[in-house]
């Protein structure tokens, strides 16, 4: 009998971060699936007109885009179980690695928007860039707000004191940038494949 | 303040839902000549309802001041960007009292109150966004042992300051959801403002009430 109680007291639920973290991720992803619904109306009024101009992005970009996201997510992941073990030099590196993606990331997404821009393709050249530009351009915004609390994780990663506090920190980090990444999952097909 | 500027705005001056942007001068003419009692009476009301806005504000800075002690830069930020969020609504509304003051105006001159009137209520985003983030940096930087608001009002404030951002974008059209009248430009923004506001007066006066006397 005191193995399963042992066991199941062992087993009490873990949020990672604190609640308000979820309560800012879930209203936020709220926010772009409203986004999402918005954009898939309006293709349905001009599908031709977003099929045309789909045609003309950069998929190869986004499709690296997305390599790179994913890719840091997994250095994400792997940067809080290392900080779950105590390991925080490793977790230091590996969240540093996650950022350089990071940066890669946004470095690709100014060739992109320049390509377009040298084009003469605007935000306001038809609904469809209207779209484009504003979505990923506010998940851009988010991505770096990302950055900058990935830099702060690190800081706190190389301070020397331990704790709890510090791990949570760490959560709230981490599942800001994993639901970074989501959005990009879910917005990537959306706007460059979906047909 | 919210039941002054809801008689006001959305009953008397039937600003809700926005007139278009793509209409002209003619259309936005006839707009305050019909209604030019309704608008100026609506104006009146908001006027008022500001007036109520700006101890909402003081509280919300004396608030964060207990959180965050000397010397109190996030309650003289929140200070400063609430009084500019109140100053910044009574543009629009002085245009538009403007407008219905004198509705047999040229018809182009009345058009541009009214474009600067509605691009003045939403597009300036940083007081809002400031204001956010300078209340929930406060709650997440308070580090006394009750705390004074639950951290996820923090949270639900970062989260609104994205939510303002949208409508900054209503300059570059005159249709569609980011225009004026458009779902994420006006109704996206009005929503958050009203769930921003409710919670906040929900933590304000759970913290009034948890204040120690004295």
């Amino acid at each position: 009998m005191t193995d399963i109680t042992a066991t199941m007291a062992r087993c009490e639920p873990h949020m990672p971060g604190e609640p308000g973290i979820w309560i800012f991720i879930m209203g936020d992803m709220l926010v772009f699936a409203l986004f999402f619904s918005v954009f898939a109306f309006y293709r349905g009024e001009q599908p031709a007109l977003f099929s045309a101009s789909q045609a003309t992005l950069n998929t190869g970009l986004g499709l690296t885009n997305t390599l790179l996201l994913l890719t840091s997510s997994w250095f994400v992941v792997e940067a809080v179980k290392a900080v779950r073990r105590g390991s925080g030099k490793l977790s230091c590196r590996l969240f540093f690695l996650a950022f350089l993606c990071g940066l890669a990331f946004s470095g690709i997404k100014l060739v992109e928007y320049n390509e377009k821009i040298a084009a003469g393709i605007t935000l306001t050249s038809n609904d469809f860039f209207m779209f484009y530009y504003i979505f990923t351009g506010l998940h851009f915004v988010h991505v770096i707000i990302g950055l900058v609390m990935l830099v702060f994780v690190m800081l706190t990663l190389a301070r020397p004191a331990t704790g709890e506090q510090k791990v949570r920190f760490v959560e709230v980090g981490a599942s800001y940038w994993h639901m970074v990444d989501v959005l990009w999952i879910v917005l990537f097909p959306l706007i460059y494949l979906v047909k | 303040m919210g039941v002054l500027v809801t008689i006001g705005w959305w009953l008397l001056a039937r600003f809700v839902p926005p007139p278009l942007p793509s209409w002209g001068g003619q259309e936005i003419a006839g707009m305050f000549a019909a209604n030019a009692t309704g608008i100026r009476v609506g104006m009146i009301f908001m006027i008022a309802g500001m007036g109520f806005f700006m101890p909402f504000i003081a509280l919300i800075s004396a608030q964060i001041h207990r959180m965050e002690g000397s010397p109190p830069v996030l309650a003289y930020t929140q200070l400063l960007a609430g009084a500019m969020s109140v100053a910044i609504v009574l543009f629009p509304v002085m245009f538009w009292a403007t407008a219905a003051f004198r509705p047999d105006r040229d018809p182009q001159l009345i058009l541009m109150l009214n474009d600067m009137a509605w691009l003045i209520s939403a597009m300036p985003f940083a007081p809002a966004v400031v204001q956010n983030i300078a209340m929930g940096a406060a709650i997440l930087g308070d580090k006394s042992p009750a705390r004074i608001m639950p951290r996820w009002v923090a949270y639900m404030n970062f989260w609104m300051a994205v939510l303002f951002l949208p409508a900054g974008l209503m300059v570059f059209f005159k249709t569609g959801p980011f225009a004026w009248n458009g779902l994420l430009s006006f109704w996206l923004p009005l929503v958050a403002f009203g769930i921003w506001f409710n919670v906040m007066i929900y933590a304000l006066l759970r913290a009034i009430q948890q204040q120690p006397d004295g």
